[in-house]
């Protein structure tokens, strides 16, 4: 759906994306993992053309976007950033409204898409339509930017950092809901964070950038895995590297089958379903034991977690 | 409107002041107290609606047109990459030492006595604080909304007018009450180049060493400055 | 070793810091400077007036001898201070060019009028055209904007477009040519040789009379300013008389000011021993320091206030007393903010003088009215240049001042 096709972009001297060819595959939620300066926000910018790039052609369900005027290109894009930018002195239901509102929707079509979309991201409409900005949390703020961004139904949406200026706890709540809409609404949605876990947590690929180069790219356990490429690794760190290749991978897939000769599971702590190895590393952390048993009979212990690592 | 109980006060001082514009020239004992040997203290050379009138129109028209140059030009000043920037706060320095009558004589010589070198002056002084504001406004704007304007596809124009605009108005307006102030202070000094205004009579009383016509001009332009000022704060809330 | 050294000077070369980006200030600077070179060539330099009567009609500049020189000489200026302000440690050179175009500017207008005039009837009166007008005013805003350029790098209350450097070489250089006697052709030199004393006594007297209102305002506004420190109400009170006097027009306040001070004057003979009266310098020093109450006291607050909590914190835990710290903390670190309030006073005290002459105090505005009432072109600039030179001077050298203090304040 989106391709880069060797893009380049230098400010002065320096590149800060440099000849980074990607392609995000139709409705993938595809995560820009970097730490700053990594040019990962440039780069999802020059999607929409909010940056032009001085090399390469970036390519938009195979059209190049450079042959599309910037203003109707974006009407097609969502576009989410981390101050969120909501317009002060508009209510909310006119903030959603602006792009379909450009677009010359009839005012019927926009209230009920206002309202369908404040359900979406959680907030009720008779609340929530009429409040100005202000008078919104970060969290409420967020949700509805993201509601703005996906107002008039683009295809893609692209999202730089926007929870990281959230509480944990919110931007937990944010990245859910996330991927509930993303899996309802099965739009392409190219994500930029620094934020390891939160990648982790979203991500169907996983692109890693360091100084406007891509390093790697592909399924998150593709690019955690124990043989990575030794710059990606010292990126991460080792150890850090070893602990988010645990969540990636299951805990089904590492735990000893039900077995008649452990009378003791029945006081074993449980691990919730579809439950990965780093939470049932947690878990045993927290408990105190060395093994775990899984919904069904199965068991994990430590040394299986050792193991699969 | 909103606000008839606090207009109130304002309204009740504009009615005291044209009240004593219509009474000044019955008050011949009042004028002369202070000034025993002038022969004439009342002022009765032009009536002083006629003055209030002009000088209103000689203040209110160069703001408007001073509005249109100080709002158009900070528009410009802050589009690009602020590249008008350092001309407008050279011209701010340098304005700042041209006092307005030295800006209205200087006018003199190219366009005679009269309204137009005052006129000249003051829409030139004016368009000076309706800039600042324009210009201060449209900084303040915080720069995420602008990127989530662009981004959802608004033109430059649009962002301009449905945006930058509505977000800088009360800055902007602050620029503009300044700017009215100052076109009325201003346009009294004009009466020394002949302008015809609420300053005439403090003019001709110095010339001819009558204190009660000073003192007469002086009151109501005066009282005139403080009236508009304090009807531009209520309209600033 | 030295097969190694093209390797490595070519690796050199090529990671170089790349060229500086060319400041902002550079556009309207070059443009300004461009400006100013070509008006006097296409507005006209100098007109000719064959007597007093006559209005004066434009004339072309004898480019020939010193004149061409000086016109190239302006011109090669104008283009060094394009040039000079493509680059921002340049701009203060560019400022100095500016300067120096200016005085190229004066010096061809003098020889040329010279040189036109020679021959003519003793009555001709040459006088500057639109042109040299007009680039003048080029010139002193080109300066101007690198100013800006210079100042924008640091920020705070210095931050500023007073051409300093500019007036730093103009206004010496233009006292130099008019003692040379290059600027006599100009009528407005002769009009200012026959009034010579007048206009020196003017001058003199205008400077009193600013000095003497900041004075007086200073008299009321240090106290007051200090009292309010830490007195809310007293300073919501004095900061609404302040703004409210900055409303009244200056020329109602000084009309409304002569008749207590005759009726003072009246009543206590003694006080016209002193030269307070209804009319003279009385009413103009107290209503031009009713202005000057808002800027000093605003800037007398502001830096009072410059210091951070948490140093007056420390200062008070060490037992320093509030005349202590005054002295040793506020004072020094405040010292930026209140020479701008210092500076923006003196300024419009300078200006608020010209109206002086109004009430019969004298000063440069006295020549301004002479002018208007003739209708006289060369004593209205007699009278308005001097004023708006005094005003600019003030504001560079006090600024000047105010950028000297304020890191000193920062680096505490």
């Amino acid at each position: 759906m989106i391709r880069f096709d060797r893009v380049t972009k230098r400010y002065g001297h320096r590149a800060v994306v440099d000849s980074v060819s990607l392609e995000v595959r139709k409705g993938g939620l595809c995560v820009l993992l970097g730490e700053s300066g990594s040019g990962k926000s440039t780069l999802m910018r020059m999607v929409n053309r909010m940056v032009e790039p001085d090399a390469g052609r970036v390519m938009l369900d195979g059209t190049d976007i450079a042959n599309v005027p910037p203003e109707s290109l974006r009407h097609g894009i969502g576009y989410v950033i981390q101050s969120v930018g909501l317009f002060p002195h508009w209510r909310v239901a006119d903030n959603i409204a602006t792009v379909p509102r450009l677009l010359g929707w009839d005012a019927a079509r926009v209230a009920s898409r206002v309202d369908a979309l404040l359900q979406l991201v959680g907030l009720p409409p008779e609340d929530f339509r009429a409040r100005y900005p202000h008078e919104l949390s970060g969290g409420q703020a967020q949700r509805i930017g993201l509601a703005r961004a996906l107002a008039a139904d683009p295809p893609v949406l692209l999202m730089d950092e926007p929870f990281s200026a959230l509480d944990p706890g919110i931007r937990r709540g944010l990245q859910v809901a996330l991927r509930r809409i993303h899996a309802e609404t099965a739009k392409t949605i190219l994500f930029v964070t620094h934020d390891v876990e939160e990648a982790l947590l979203l991500a169907d690929e996983l692109a890693v950038m360091q100084d406007g180069r891509l390093l790697a790219h592909g399924r998150p356990a593709e690019v955690l895995r124990r043989d990575a490429d030794p710059v990606v690794k010292r990126l991460f760190g080792e150890a850090t590297l070893a602990f988010h290749r645990l969540g990636t991978l299951r805990a089904a897939n590492a735990a000893r089958p039900a077995s008649a000769t452990q009378p003791a599971e029945a006081q074993l702590p449980i691990l919730p379903p579809d439950s990965n190895l780093k939470q049932a590393l947690m878990l045993m952390l927290e408990s105190g034991t060395d093994q775990v048993a899984l919904p069904g009979g199965a068991t994990l212990h430590l040394s299986d977690i050792l193991a699969a690592a | 409107m909103r606000l008839p109980h606090r207009a109130v006060p304002l309204l009740a001082q504009a009615a005291a002041f044209l009240l004593a514009l219509w009474a000044a020239p019955h008050l011949g004992a009042l004028w002369g107290a202070p000034f025993p040997d002038v022969q004439r203290p009342v002022w009765d050379q032009r009536g002083w609606f006629a003055l209030l009138g002009a000088h209103l129109m000689l203040s209110v028209g160069a703001v408007v047109i001073a509005a249109a140059l100080g709002l158009g030009g900070g528009i410009l000043a802050t589009r690009g990459q602020g590249r008008l920037r350092p001309l407008l706060d050279a011209l701010f320095a340098l304005a700042q030492s041209v006092p307005p009558i030295a800006a209205i004589a200087l006018a003199l010589p190219l366009l005679g006595f009269g309204a137009a070198p005052t006129m000249l002056a003051l829409v030139l002084y004016a368009c000076l604080p309706v800039l600042r504001g324009t210009v201060a406004g449209l900084d303040g704007v915080a720069p995420a909304v602008l990127d989530a304007a662009r981004g959802t596809g608004m033109g430059a124009a649009r962002v301009l007018w449905q945006v930058e605009l509505p977000l800088a108005a009360p800055v902007i307006l602050s620029g503009l009450r300044v700017a009215v102030v100052l076109s009325i202070a201003t346009a009294a000094v004009g009466a020394m180049a002949g302008a015809e205004c609420l300053g005439t009579p403090i003019v001709v009383g110095l010339a001819n060493n009558n204190g009660a016509y000073v003192l007469q001009g002086g009151l109501f332009t005066a009282w005139l400055a403080l009236l508009a000022d304090r009807a531009l704060a209520l309209l600033a809330r | 070793m030295a097969q190694a050294r093209p390797a490595t000077l070519a690796r050199d070369l090529a990671t170089r810091a790349p060229p500086p980006p060319v400041p902002r200030e550079a556009t309207a600077a070059a443009l300004l400077a461009a400006l100013a070179a070509s008006l006097p060539f296409l507005l006209g330099w100098l007109s000719i007036a064959a007597n007093r009567l006559v209005s004066p009609r434009p004339v072309s500049l004898p480019l020939h001898g010193g004149t061409g020189l000086g016109a190239a000489c302006f011109v090669l200026g104008c283009l060094g201070v394009a040039l000079l302000a493509r680059r921002r440690s340049l701009l203060p050179w560019a400022e100095v060019t500016a300067g120096l175009a200016l005085l190229a500017l004066l010096a061809t207008l003098g020889l040329g009028a010279g040189a036109a005039l020679d021959g003519g009837a003793r009555l001709a009166r040459a006088a500057p055209g639109a042109g040299f007008w007009l680039a003048a005013l080029s010139l002193l805003l080109s300066a101007g904007c690198c100013a800006a350029g210079r100042d924008a790098a640091r920020e705070g209350e210095a931050a500023g477009a007073t051409p300093t450097r500019f007036l730093a070489v103009a206004v010496p250089g233009i006292v130099l040519l008019v003692a040379s006697g290059v600027l006599d052709p100009l009528s407005l030199m002769r009009e200012a040789a026959s009034r010579g004393p007048e206009l020196q006594a003017a001058l003199w007297r205008h400077a009193l009379l600013a000095a003497g209102a900041l004075a007086l305002a200073g008299l009321v506004a240090v106290p007051l300013s200090l009292l309010a420190l830490r007195r809310p109400r007293l300073e919501a009170a004095l900061m609404a008389l302040a703004n409210g006097l900055q409303v009244v027009p200056s020329i109602a306040l000084f009309g409304l000011l002569m008749a207590p001070l005759a009726g003072l004057a009246a009543v206590w003979p003694a006080l016209r021993g002193w030269g307070i009266g209804g009319i003279g310098a009385a009413p103009a020093v107290i209503g031009i320091s009713a202005y000057l109450l808002l800027p000093l006291a605003a800037g007398l607050l502001s830096g009072l206030r410059q210091a951070p909590a948490d140093i007056l914190d420390a200062a008070r835990g060490q037992g320093m007393g509030e005349g202590a710290i005054l002295r040793h903390i506020r004072l020094p670190l405040g010292a930026g903010a209140m020479l701008g309030g210092l500076r923006t006073a003196a300024v419009q005290a300078v200006g608020l003088a010209t109206l002086a002459a109004l009430v019969g105090a004298g000063g440069l505005g006295a020549i301004v009215f002479q002018g208007i009432g003739q209708l006289a072109a060369d004593l209205i600039l007699l009278g308005v240049l001097p004023v708006v030179g005094l005003s600019l001077c003030i504001d560079a050298a006090l600024a000047a001042a105010q950028a000297a203090l304020a890191p000193a304040g920062r680096r505490g």
